[in-house]
C-alpha cells in the first residue's frame, strides 16, 4: 500500500523521515500500482473575484500529527471555512481521468457493437504529517487573527512580519519547517498573505466516531486567482504531481504564467495495453513531459456540464457530478429549484481538470491562473479495437484481415510514438491474422515486422539525434536572418 | 536572383510577414494551435478583404494589403476566439479603424490592439492566453533577434528597449529587490512570449507611435509603469494590451506638442 501525502497548499509540516511538501493524493489504474508519485489534488471553483479551494485530505499516518499550513489573500472568516466528503474528489477523478474506450469490429457478415470503458485512476497515498505541540510561545512578529473550530480541525489565521519571526513561532508551535521554506516566507509575508494553519482536534474527531479525515475548503474573495505550490516545493526531492479539478461559469482555466498543452488523445492503441492502461498512461504522460521540457501545464479533460449541456461526457467512464456535488465542490453560483440535487437547470458550469508535474527548476512562478470563454469539450481519449470474431473464412473477410493488419501496425506505432515502448514486443498481436490472408498478400520482411528500429518520430539530425522543433525553428530564423544581414549588407555596399 | 531578393526585402514589412508568418507556423506546429487553422484562415481573409476595399476607396496603393496582412497575423498569434464569426469581427474592427479612427491623417490604434479589445469588449466568445507560448529564454532570443532587422530599419527600436528597461526595473525592485523572488522569478515573466511578441511587434508600430523620439520615449514608459502598476496590484494578467490601446489617443497630442517626421514604409 502505498503511502499518502496531504496536501500542501504550500507547506506540509512533516515529521521524521518523510519529506512531503506538497499536495495530495495521486490516483492508479485500478489493477495497476501506483502511477505517479507524490500527487495531491486541488478543486477550484471561480466566479469574478470569489474563489473556492477544497483541498484533498487522505491522510492516514498518526491524527495528532496531522498539521497543514497554507498562505491565502485574505484574513478567512468562519463561515469561509468548511469540511466537505471525501467522495467528492474520487467523484470528480473518475469522472475526468483519461479514459480507454474499446470498440468490437464486425464479422464482415455480422453487426457492430460498442463498448466504452474506463481507463482507472488512481489510488491514494498518504503520510505523514508532524506533531503539535501546544505550547505558549512569545510574539515573533506574529498575530494570531483568527481561531476557529471547523468540525475536526482546529483553525488558525496567522499574519506576521518578516519570515524568521513566523519560522521561529511556528518551530516553537512544534511545526517543522524545511530549509527551503524560508525562501518564499518572505515574499509571501511581503504580498500580504496570510497563513492559514491547521491541526486536528482529537477529541472532536473521536466524537465523530470516524478517524478518517475530511477534505477542507475555503472561501474568499480575492483578485488573485492562484495556487501557491512554491511553499509546496520547499523540501520535495524531485517532481511533484497535482491535478485540478476547476469549476467556473464561463469555460475553461488556463494558467498564465506557463503554457497549458493538451495531452494527446483519439488514438488508437494495441488491445493488449488494455491491461496495462494505468502504466501505458503513465509511460504517455512522462513522454509528453519530457517533450515539453518539463515547463508545462497538461489539460485532460474540459467539458461543459452546465445544467442544460445535454451530454456531459461521451464516453462516461464514470458519473458526471450532479448539483449537490458541484455546490459542494464551491459551485456557489449554481441554484436549485427546492433544493433537489438532481435539478438539472442549475445554471452554468464548466468544468477543467489540468495535471501540472512541478519542480522547483521549472516552475519559478506560483500557478497564476485566468477563466476564459474558452468552452471547447476535450477528453484523454484512447481506443481500443477488438477483431471480429466467429468465421473469417468469406471472401470478404481477406479485405478485412489485411485492413486489421495495417490497423495493428499503426497502433503499434503509436504506442511506441506516444510511450517509446519497444514496437518488436508486438510483432506476435501485429501478425496474428497472417496465416488467415492470402499467402501473396502477405508482404511482411523476415525477422521483423518493422525494419526500422524503434523510437520517436521525431526529425533526425545527421548523426541521428532527434531533433526538436524548437531546434528546427530557432535554425530557420538563424539562417534567414543571415541571409537578409547578407543582402541588406550587399544593398549598403551598392548604394555606397 | 540576388536583385529580386533585395527588391523583395527593401520594404521592412515583408520582413515583418516573413517573421510573423514563421512564429504562425511554429505555434501550429509545435504548441499544437492547429484547432486555430480555420479561425486564421478567417481572420487572414476578412483583414484582406476589407483592406482591399479601404484601398479601393482611398489611396489605390495595393502595397498596403501588406498592412492588412500584419494586422491579420498579429490578430492570428494572440485573439483566441469560440466562433468564427468573432475572428472575423476582430478582423474587420481591426483593418476599419484604420480608415473610421484617424486624426490628422494617421490611424490612432493599432489595428490588432483594437480588433483584440473590442472584441472581448463586445462579445464573450474573445479571449488572450498570455501563457500561450510559454516562457522560455530561447524564445527570447528568437523573436528578439527577428524583430532586431524590422525594427533597426523602421528607426523603432528604442520603443522597445524604453518599454522593456522601465518595465524590468519595475519589475525587479518589486519582485527582487522587495518582495524577495529569486531572479529565476523575474526571469521566468520576462521569457513570456506573449510579452515579446507585444514588446517587439505591437508597441513598435511605426504607423500608431509618435513620430518623435522624445515623444515615444515617453509613451513607451508611460506603457510600462502603467502596466506594471495594473498588473501587480490589480492582478489583470493580459494589462499590456490594454493599456496600449488606454494610451493610444495620447500618440497626436504627443505629436503635436514634440514634433517629428511622420514614418512613411519606405518602398522603391
Amino acid at each position: 500500500m502505498k503511502s499518502l501525502r496531504l496536501i500542501s497548499l504550500v507547506l506540509i509540516l512533516t515529521l521524521a523521515s518523510s519529506s512531503a511538501w506538497s499536495f495530495c493524493g495521486f490516483y492508479v489504474a485500478k489493477a495497476d500500482a501506483s502511477l505517479f508519485n507524490t500527487t495531491s489534488q486541488v478543486i477550484l471553483a471561480r466566479k469574478d473575484n470569489l474563489s473556492t479551494i477544497t483541498m484533498s485530505s487522505d491522510f492516514e499516518g498518526d491524527v495528532k500529527d496531522f498539521a497543514m499550513v497554507v498562505p491565502v489573500p485574505v484574513i478567512l472568516q468562519r463561515e469561509d471555512i468548511r469540511t466537505v466528503t471525501a467522495a467528492l474528489f474520487k467523484k470528480l477523478d473518475a469522472y475526468s481521468a483519461p479514459r480507454l474506450a474499446e470498440y468490437y469490429d464486425s464479422n464482415p457478415c455480422y453487426e457492430r457493437k460498442y463498448m466504452a470503458m474506463r481507463s482507472g485512476n488512481a489510488d491514494k497515498m498518504m503520510m505523514f504529517s508532524d506533531s503539535v505541540t501546544e505550547e505558549e510561545v512569545e510574539d515573533f512578529g506574529v498575530t494570531v487573527e483568527a481561531t476557529y473550530d471547523v468540525d475536526e480541525y482546529e483553525v488558525l489565521i496567522l499574519s506576521a512580519t518578516e519570515s524568521s519571526g513566523l519560522e521561529t513561532w511556528l518551530n516553537k508551535n512544534g511545526y517543522k519547517i524545511p530549509k527551503g521554506a524560508q525562501e518564499v516566507l518572505q515574499p509571501y509575508i511581503k504580498s500580504d498573505m496570510k497563513f492559514f494553519v491547521v491541526k486536528v482536534n482529537l477529541d472532536r474527531l473521536e466524537a465523530k466516531g470516524s478517524t478518517k479525515l475530511n477534505p477542507l475548503q475555503i472561501s474568499f474573495k480575492s483578485p488573485k486567482f492562484m495556487l501557491p505550490i512554491r511553499l509546496g516545493m520547499a523540501n520535495a526531492k524531485g517532481d511533484q504531481d497535482m491535478i485540478v479539478y476547476a469549476l467556473t461559469d464561463e469555460g475553461r482555466i488556463e494558467t498564465t504564467n506557463y503554457r497549458t498543452t493538451k495531452i494527446p488523445t483519439n488514438e488508437e492503441i494495441p488491445l493488449p495495453v488494455q491491461h496495462q492502461f494505468g502504466k501505458f498512461y503513465k509511460s504517455l504522460f512522462d513522454r509528453e513531459y519530457k517533450k515539453e521540457f518539463g515547463k508545462t501545464v497538461f489539460l485532460e479533460y474540459a467539458w461543459n456540464i452546465s445544467g442544460n449541456a445535454g451530454v456531459k461526457c461521451d464516453p462516461c467512464v464514470g458519473a458526471p457530478p450532479i448539483y449537490a456535488d458541484l455546490k459542494e465542490a464551491g459551485a456557489t453560483w449554481l441554484t436549485s429549484n427546492n433544493g433537489d440535487q438532481w435539478n438539472p437547470n442549475y445554471g452554468k458550469c464548466f468544468f477543467t481538470r489540468l495535471h501540472v508535474r512541478y519542480n522547483r527548476k521549472n516552475f519559478p512562478q506560483d500557478l497564476q491562473f485566468q477563466v476564459t470563454p474558452n468552452t471547447e469539450n476535450f477528453q484523454g481519449r484512447y481506443v481500443i479495437r477488438h477483431p471480429a470474431s466467429g468465421d473469417l473464412s468469406c471472401d470478404d473477410a481477406q479485405g478485412y484481415l489485411k485492413e486489421v493488419r495495417q490497423r495493428r501496425e499503426r497502433e503499434v506505432i503509436n504506442l511506441a510514438h506516444l510511450t517509446g515502448w519497444e514496437r518488436n514486443e508486438y510483432n506476435t498481436y501485429v501478425s496474428e491474422f497472417d496465416k488467415l490472408i492470402e499467402p501473396e498478400k502477405n508482404k511482411t520482411k523476415k525477422g521483423s515486422i518493422f525494419p526500422i528500429g524503434s523510437g520517436s518520430d521525431s526529425p533526425k539530425g545527421p548523426f541521428g539525434e532527434s531533433i526538436s522543433w524548437k531546434t528546427l525553428f530557432l535554425s530557420l530564423i538563424t539562417t534567414l536572418l543571415a541571409i537578409i544581414g547578407w543582402s541588406s549588407w550587399q544593398r549598403k555596399k551598392q548604394t555606397a | 536572383m540576388i536583385q529580386k531578393i533585395k527588391s523583395l526585402f527593401a520594404d521592412p514589412r515583408n520582413f515583418q510577414i516573413l517573421y510573423l508568418s514563421i512564429f504562425l507556423m511554429y505555434g501550429v506546429h509545435a504548441l499544437e494551435w492547429e484547432s486555430n487553422a480555420p479561425y486564421f484562415l478567417t481572420i487572414i481573409a476578412t483583414c484582406l478583404g476589407v483592406q482591399a476595399i479601404g484601398i479601393i476607396l482611398t489611396t489605390k496603393n495595393w502595397h498596403s494589403l501588406k498592412s492588412g496582412l500584419i494586422t491579420a497575423l498579429g490578430l492570428c498569434l494572440l485573439l483566441r476566439v469560440n466562433e468564427w464569426w468573432v475572428a472575423a469581427l476582430a478582423a474587420a474592427i481591426a483593418v476599419g479603424s484604420k480608415y473610421l479612427i484617424r486624426f490628422r491623417g494617421k490611424h490612432i490604434f493599432n489595428p490588432a490592439n483594437i480588433g483584440i479589445i473590442a472584441v472581448i469588449l463586445l462579445t464573450q466568445e474573445a479571449w488572450i492566453s498570455p501563457g500561450q507560448w510559454g516562457s522560455d529564454i530561447a524564445v527570447f532570443f528568437a523573436v528578439g533577434f527577428a524583430s532586431l532587422v524590422i525594427l533597426l530599419r523602421v528607426g523603432r527600436i528604442d520603443t522597445s528597449l524604453v518599454f522593456l528597461v522601465v518595465l524590468f526595473g519595475l519589475q525587479y525592485c518589486r519582485t527582487v529587490f522587495y518582495l524577495g523572488w529569486s531572479m529565476d522569478h523575474l526571469i521566468h515573466q520576462f521569457s513570456n512570449g506573449s510579452l515579446l511578441l507585444f514588446t517587439f511587434f505591437m508597441i513598435t508600430d511605426p504607423m500608431t507611435t509618435p513620430n518623435s523620439r522624445k515623444g515615444r520615449y515617453i509613451w513607451a514608459a508611460l506603457i510600462a509603469i502603467i502596466s506594471f502598476s495594473v498588473s501587480n496590484y490589480f492582478y489583470f494578467h493580459t494589462a499590456p494590451i490594454w493599456v496600449l490601446i488606454a494610451i493610444s489617443p495620447l500618440t497626436p497630442f504627443l505629436d503635436k506638442w514634440l514634433k517629428g517626421e511622420k514614418f512613411e514604409w519606405m518602398i522603391k
